[in-house]
């Protein structure tokens, strides 16, 4: 017992691996150590994602089925304000820190794999290393107010790891979108963060549960902390209408991918899992929240039809699935929503490592030039029909275990919800059938003719990862988070299972553009978000900018100017009357009078006998 | 103890200037030297004080024209502490920085070395006049610092403008005390005594704290009267600069905090609310300013404004943790300041421009400055607020500290916060990122000499980030203090509470929050 109480306390180091792979990654950026080249410091953050896998899973086991412990280390108490650092080590917690460090394993070797020429090896670990660790730090913390500061650190990272090839311009606009968006989500839910202490008095979840059950707040006061609470969410989940900055993510090196469209964009549900009481203090955000979600989820699901980009056609569907746990939260099925967290988190990673394999050997990520695949690359193709049916709601993979929790909380109460659900999950079946058949079957496209297996690096991981993925029902019932057959409602599963066979439509068609020409432009442009944004906020935001810029210069320092000339303290006309430095003579000595005479008449004023009070 | 700081430097400034035939070299490293040993004793001083004391320590009281009210009086407490301490550090770095090659290297190291001292007497003088007399004599020394060794054809209209500027501020400041002494009817009142201005009457005390306003309103700079500050930021040299941002300005919020907050606690209630909007109205201009412009250092120049409203918020707001993160944005500030001006000066000089839209890919690890743009990364980063950097900690302190206050004002800067992110992401993508233009890109090395002050600031950013206690320390007990003073209801504040809507802004919702 003892022994499992000192590793529970050794949490600490699991996202400390992490860190110290990131920092000792350092010093082969800029050049300083060039003798060995950048490969080292891969190496050493794959085994400190090692040993962090290992510790988590041993802790993991070692305390499967106990209550959850908690820890702390004050960081900063001043002046009435005690920020401490609370750690919630549980079952839960330790589960999903296993998944980011298992996903985050397989994603370094696959990079080692994959940018096997690139000369970033060091800013690329050191960014994946950065990731783990504020991911697996974001979700042993139990406090908003942690969150913010890890999403923040996380935004930053999405920054560099999007802006990895920063040769290129669609990747610097990318990186800057991404950052952007994202930052515009965490100042609101910073606005949260401020607003809820002076009410709540603490920023610990637990806690927070505990308030929001006996808390009188105003309604509107509760309704706008709701919103500000939920816009960190809708950015890091890229959710409508904060959304384009995945889309335009997809720029950034593929291995990456892997994390950011399974454990990345979970950050942002996760904590708006964890907020889900302070949420539900205001019935209205929770319209809100189902609101997003199902816009977020329809539309995600159809602008994915429309792309030819194979990155872009999966990545939209993490927006859609992301939706999909909003709409959970927003009616409050907070375990329906975990659940879908895992079992998309895992066929999302495998989605990407097997399209990527194709990316890599065929150099293209446009349908229209692929297929054909089928033959020569069975590993891929496989991988890729285990994630899609871990990812649509098909018995008995993992997402169908997630849908039907989701359904069954909402049978009775929400049925135009359950026939979204179902039209997502058609749609997003159709989508994958899709882009299964557009890269693995049909006749080998131009840049498909010559497709071998890669090599190792890239095979075995993904292999692996499709295995687990197999396996994941298997360790859901194992966990006892299957649900009990018996509880459900039949029509359900059934109505989920026919729902996935369009997928079936989907292979038939091999459509690589929807044959409407309007509704086929109008989704390939993402609805035309980009340019709503070009023609709203950030043209506000630029000509507001210059207007500032204009008044400053001309108006209030014109202004400034105007006097200076009139006066005889005018640099201008200084600079024009006289030659050399004697302005500054002649300054000096106006101010030293100046200030010798008040002083002299002070010691005048304050003698003068009619000022002195008796 | 506090002697050593104000006079070595102007002994040494004296030797420097007139010793006879001293080499340039000798003199840049004799100034280094004294700078060393300044920072030296400032540490020490720090390693003696008392955190659990708030009042003055180390206190030194000489009578000097006792008929004027002119004491030679000194003592820091825990909001000059830091500011003595960083002035000490900046000065360094701004000496370290500038190379032995400027043209008249005795008179410009010279100079230094006063400014260094009348900052630093600045931020220790306990008498109103002796504040007032180092006040004034930093102001000459930047002014020939501007006007002689500045950047470009403008730099004497910029000195010219900082001159004029600074010196109507000072005739402010001067009219304020003269004019306390004068209504408290005896020059004791100049002994920086508030039980004798408190006393004063509601309209004199208004009188005269406006008067405080305007004059270190222009040296920190408030809207709408900052408009020196672009010009001569911009056209001074960067260690000048380094001065300039990173240590000058904090004497006005100084000054404000120790003469208007803490001479006229009561009044303070009074124009709170009214400072509190012209703090988010300068947060705001200053970032939407820097977003407009394509001079990197004129960018920085005007994030400079910005941020300093987030102070004058905290100090409106006047809790105990918006007091206290005000001090620390002052320092956080000054190190960020610095590090930004510094690493602007560093790609002038090796790429030859500032312009944003010449500027490209520095990121480049063979040909470009991979290291510069890395810090210039962290640095404009931690200006823009992301946690785990000292910036952060700092404006999460004002922005929780104040929101109960005026929660409005506290959003708006929120939202500032989020421009702040905005042009320092345009700047990075600009400069550091983007394809280096091979054809141009034969730039020279970046030395260990141009390195060495970025890195010591950036770690100082990240250790304070990671560990701000060490930074609060030091500050706790007497914003705490000073927060109470503002907050314990006097006899002004009673009549205040009868004139209806003071503080309340009636504007939002979340203003009936407790």
């Amino acid at each position: 017992m003892a022994m499992v109480e000192t590793l529970v306390q050794s949490v600490w180091w699991i996202p400390g691996y992490s860190l110290i792979g990131a920092v000792s990654a350092l010093p082969w950026f800029p050049g300083l150590i060039r003798r060995t080249g950048p490969r080292p410091s891969g190496y050493v953050n794959l085994l400190m994602t090692l040993f962090a896998f290992v510790h988590a899973l041993v802790l993991l086991v070692s305390t499967w089925g106990q209550p959850p412990v908690r820890l702390s280390l004050t960081w900063l108490a001043t002046a009435g304000l005690d920020l401490t650092v609370p750690l919630e080590v549980s079952s839960l917690s330790l589960g999903a820190v296993v998944v980011i460090c298992g996903l985050n394993l397989f994603a370094q070797v696959y990079a080692i794999g994959y940018l096997e020429m690139d000369w970033g090896w060091a800013r690329l670990f050191a960014l994946l290393g950065l990731f783990e660790a504020g991911i697996c730090a974001l979700v042993l913390c139990d406090s908003l107010f942690f969150s913010y500061c890890l999403l923040e650190i996380l935004t930053l990272g999405t920054y560099l790891l999007v802006g990895f090839w920063f040769n290129q311009p669609l990747v610097v606009s990318g990186a800057r979108d991404a950052f952007l968006t994202k930052r515009v989500g965490d100042l609101f839910l910073l606005m949260g963060v401020l607003a809820i202490l002076p009410l709540a008095g603490t920023w610990n979840f637990s806690e927070l549960a505990v308030w929001s059950t006996t808390a009188k707040v105003d309604p509107t006061v509760a309704f706008l902390l709701g919103l500000a609470l939920i816009a960190g969410p809708v950015g890091k989940c890229a959710q409508f209408p904060l959304h384009l900055w995945l889309d335009e993510a997809m720029e950034g090196p593929l291995p990456s991918t892997i994390l950011r469209n399974s454990v990345v964009v979970a950050t942002g549900a996760w904590v708006l899992i964890k907020l889900q009481p302070v949420l539900a203090l205001s019935p209205l955000t929770g319209s809100v929240l189902i609101a997003i979600g199902a816009v977020s989820a329809l539309g995600g699901v159809l602008v994915a039809l429309a792309q030819v980009d194979i990155k872009r056609a999966l990545s939209y569907l993490v927006t859609a699935y992301m939706g999909i746990i909003f709409i959970a939260v927003g009616s409050g099925q907070t375990e329906a929503a975990f659940l879908l967290l895992l079992t998309h988190a895992v066929s999302s990673a495998l989605l990407v490592m097997s399209t990527g394999s194709v990316v890599f050997t065929c150099i293209t990520q446009d349908l229209s030039q692929l297929g054909g695949l089928w033959g020569r690359r069975p590993v891929a193709g496989l991988s890729y029909l285990i994630g899609a049916a871990g990812l649509v709601a098909l018995p008995p993979f993992g997402s169908f275990w997630a849908y039907l929790k989701l359904i069954d909380g909402l049978w009775g109460t929400a049925p135009g919800l359950i026939a979204l659900l179902l039209v997502v999950n058609a749609l997003a079946a159709y989508g994958l059938g899709r882009v299964f058949a557009l890269v693995w079957l049909g006749k080998p496209g131009q840049m498909s003719e010559r497709a071998p297996e890669p090599f190792w690096l890239i095979s075995l991981p993904t292999a692996l990862l499709a295995g687990f993925s197999l396996h994941l029902p298997l360790v859901l019932q194992f966990s006892g988070l299957l649900p009990v057959w018996d509880d459900f409602h039949l029509e359900a599963a059934v109505l989920l299972t026919v729902s996935c066979l369009s997928g079936l439509l989907g292979v038939r068609l091999r459509w690589v553009e929807l044959p409407w020409k309007t509704v086929q432009t109008l989704l390939a442009n993402d609805f035309y978000t980009a340019a709503a944004y070009r023609q709203t906020v950030i043209l506000g935001v630029d000509l507001v900018s210059r207007l500032v810029n204009h008044i400053d210069r001309h108006v209030i320092d014109g202004l400034v100017n105007l006097v200076g000339h009139l006066s005889l303290f005018s640099g201008e006309g200084l600079k024009y009357s006289t030659t050399g430095r004697t302005q500054f003579y002649t300054l000096t000595i106006l101010v030293g009078v100046v200030v010798m005479g008040l002083l002299v008449s002070l010691s005048y004023i304050s003698n003068l006998p009619i000022l002195a009070v008796d | 103890m506090l002697s050593v700081l104000v006079w070595l430097p102007i002994v040494a400034a004296v030797l420097v200037g007139f010793w006879p035939g001293l080499a340039a070299e000798r003199a840049r490293q004799t100034c280094l030297v004294v700078a060393t040993a300044l920072f030296g004793w400032s540490l020490w001083l720090v390693a003696r004080f008392d955190p659990a004391q708030g009042g003055l320590q180390f206190a030194e009281s000489i009578a000097w024209a006792a008929e004027l009210g002119l004491y030679y009086r000194l003592g820091v407490d825990g909001v000059s502490l830091p500011l003595v301490v960083l002035n000490a550090l900046l000065t360094w770095i701004a000496l370290y920085s500038s190379p032995s090659g400027v043209k008249r290297p005795r008179l410009y190291f010279a100079l230094m070395l006063l400014v260094n001292a009348g900052l630093t007497g600045g931020f220790v003088a306990q008498n109103l006049i002796l504040f007032v007399l180092f006040y004034e004599l930093g102001l000459i020394p930047l002014y020939l610092l501007i006007a002689i060794w500045g950047d470009s054809e403008r730099r004497n209209y910029a000195a010219m403008k900082f001159l004029v500027y600074t010196a109507v501020s000072g005739v402010c400041i001067l009219g304020a005390f003269l004019g306390i002494a004068l209504a408290a009817g005896t020059s004791a009142a100049l002994d920086y005594n508030a039980s004798l201005t408190t006393a004063l009457p509601l309209q004199a005390q208004l009188i005269l704290l406006s008067l405080l306003l305007v004059g270190f309103g222009i040296k920190i700079p408030l809207f709408p009267l900052h408009t020196w500050l672009p010009d001569a930021y911009t056209e001074a040299s960067p260690p000048v600069a380094i001065l300039l941002g990173g240590v000058l300005a904090k004497l006005g919020t100084y000054g404000l905090l120790r003469f208007g907050l803490g001479l006229f606690p009561e009044t303070w209630h009074l124009v709170a609310p009214g400072l509190a909007s012209l703090g988010a109205l300068t947060a705001a201009m200053g970032a939407l300013a820097a977003l407009a412009q394509k001079d990197i250092k004129r960018m920085v120049a005007y994030s400079s404004i910005g941020h300093m409203g987030y102070v004058l918020l905290a100090m409106a707001a006047a809790t105990h943790l918006s007091l206290l993160g005000a001090v620390l944005q002052m320092v956080s500030h000054g190190l960020i300041l610095a590090v930004l001006f510094h690493l602007v000066g560093v790609i002038e000089s090796k790429v030859g421009t500032r312009d944003l839209d010449v500027l490209n890919g520095l990121m480049n690890p063979v040909r470009g400055l991979p290291l510069v743009s890395i810090l210039l990364l962290v640095a404009g980063m931690a200006s823009a607020g992301i946690p785990g950097l000292v910036g952060f900690i700092a404006e999460f302190l004002i922005l929780q500290g104040s929101f109960p206050v005026f929660p409005v004002q506290t959003l708006l800067c929120v939202v500032c916060s989020g421009l702040t992110a905005v042009y320092f992401v345009i700047l990075l993508s600009r400069t550091c990122f983007g394809r280096l233009d091979n054809a141009t890109a034969y730039y020279p090395a970046v030395g260990w000499s141009e390195r060495t002050p970025a890195l010591i600031l950036t770690v100082l950013i990240l250790v304070f980030g990671l560990r701000p206690g060490w930074l609060t320390i030091w500050s706790e007990k007497t914003t705490g203090e000073m927060a109470a003073s503002v907050n314990t209801p006097g006899p002004v504040a009673r009549v205040a509470s009868k004139i209806p809507q003071v503080r309340s802004i009636p504007l939002n919702p979340l203003s009936t929050l407790p």
